[in-house]
């Protein structure tokens, strides 16, 4: 999936308020930036797919919260 | 505010004491005191736990333009939050809905955890930096509500300096101590709602009294008739009344509701009818219970939310599916017969010469109990 691909996937996600869609698509988006090594943009997208994970109780939290607590950008929580 | 009226005529003995005067009831200035003086200050019922039967369950309710959430944990416990967001303020549920992992503020997503705790706060140090040294999540939790859960009624006490609700309640916790029990919500047909044309305090004023009973529920009075009831009153507590004739509803294979488990000889006909200050009026029979939680709008609107319950659940008794709707069109009924009274009470509270009334001595006990509870409640605030 190429960046407009993602990017339009990504708002038809949002405007379906599909939100287990959005952690995948953000993952996605989270990775490739990861890649690339460009670690802001990389926790930028993987702090959204956390937060919808988070919300609808999704498993991927759990592993996203450890990805972002290891660069020192979110608390490392319980689950 | 040496601008109102002095309670002290309401505070008097019943033979000789006025009701609450006007003011109380038409002047937005008061009614705003008494929210805080008197429903926020003590133990108010907001909700029902059957509203929220599954863990994650949320439900928003705006008590008084107080917003708050209750919501069914992981564990099954009720708990009631603030529904502010921490972080700008903005409402966090604004409908009815199932939580499913965290409670996410749509503005600028903070999450929060059925137990209130803040779980995240995206982007706070700056974007893709979720912490930040002086955001502190461990002090910025939901403000949560003290709330207790008693015959289904989720009561709030939003100032939190009442007594425990056992303690405030002990006394009728102690005269219905036989109905500690399961109670199950009759379903879909014991659930209904009055909106009504009165300040909610004529509501409780009303339902406190028998003595209005052969005028107006005519029909209530064929089977249980005025000498059969009798008056409730514990100052300073709660006020109400109760019957001795209480009959069973049949159906017309002469079927009954099932009975409560261990109930003494007292409910075989007896039923009590009691108003739990501020807003609850509660009922009980040896084969339903109801629960009224008044919900005061403003000055002169009130909703009656009102649910019925049983001593057997709706899915184990499909057959009584139809006594369990008569029972809620009976009740229904004897509930919009008082509708015409509150709020004509109201219409007449604008009457500028009215002295708040006299009670009678005999009958009026229960009522004038109410009076005496919210004047001193006020009297309370003031002298805060």
């Amino acid at each position: 999936m190429d960046r407009v691909a993602l990017d339009l996937a990504l708002l038809k996600a949002h405007e379906r308020q599909d939100t287990a869609e959005l952690v995948r698509l953000y993952t996605i988006a989270g990775d490739k930036a990861e890649e690339k090594r460009d670690i802001d943009a990389a926790c930028f997208f993987l702090t959204h797919a956390f937060v919808f994970a988070l919300e609808i109780g999704a498993p991927e939290a759990k592993l996203l919260n450890e990805r972002l607590a290891a660069r020192g950008r979110a608390k490392l929580l319980e689950f | 505010m040496s601008n109102h009226s002095s309670l002290s005529s309401v505070l008097a003995d019943v033979n000789t004491a006025n009701g609450l005067p006007n003011e109380h009831y038409v002047d937005p200035v008061v009614f705003d005191e008494e929210k805080r003086s008197v429903l926020f200050a003590n133990w108010s019922g907001v909700g029902f736990g059957k509203d929220i039967p599954e863990a994650g369950d949320a439900k928003p309710v705006d008590f008084l333009g107080m917003p708050i959430l209750l919501v069914r944990d992981r564990e099954g416990a009720i708990r009631v939050f603030q529904n502010t967001c921490r972080h700008r303020g903005m409402i966090l549920v604004s409908k009815p809905q199932k939580i499913r992992g965290a409670i996410r503020c749509p503005y600028h997503s903070w999450c929060y955890g059925l137990d209130g705790a803040l779980r995240t706060t995206p982007h706070v140090g700056g974007l893709g930096r979720s912490t930040h040294d002086d955001i502190d999540m461990e002090k910025l939790g939901l403000f949560r509500i003290r709330s207790h859960v008693w015959r289904d009624v989720i009561f709030v006490n939003i100032e939190g300096n009442a007594p425990e609700f056992e303690d405030a309640h002990g006394n009728l916790l102690e005269r219905w101590k036989e109905f500690e029990q399961p109670i199950h919500h009759g379903g879909e047909s014991s659930s209904f709602k009055l909106e009504v044309a009165t300040n909610w305090k004529l509501a409780v004023e009303n339902y406190c009294e028998s003595y209005h009973l052969p005028w107006v529920h005519p029909g209530l009075n064929s089977y249980s008739r005025l000498e059969d009831h009798y008056n409730i009153e514990e100052r300073g507590l709660y006020s109400g009344q109760g019957t001795s004739v209480y009959r069973q509803l049949k159906d017309e294979d002469g079927k009954t509701l099932p009975d409560f488990r261990g109930l003494g000889d007292k409910w075989d006909e007896g039923a009590e009818y009691l108003a739990v200050y501020p807003n609850v009026l509660l009922g009980v029979q040896r084969d339903h219970s109801f629960a009224i939680v008044l919900e005061p709008q403003d000055c002169a609107n009130t909703v009656e939310h009102i649910e019925l319950y049983y001593a057997k659940s709706e899915k184990d008794t499909p057959e009584l599916d139809g006594l369990r709707g008569a029972n809620a069109q009976l009740w229904k009924t004897v509930f919009e017969e008082d509708v015409f009274v509150v709020e004509g009470m109201q219409k007449g509270r604008h009457g500028e010469l009215f002295d708040g009334g006299r009670f009678s001595p005999v009958m009026d006990g229960p009522t004038h109990n109410f009076h005496h509870w919210v004047a001193t409640q006020i009297v309370n605030g003031r002298n805060a």
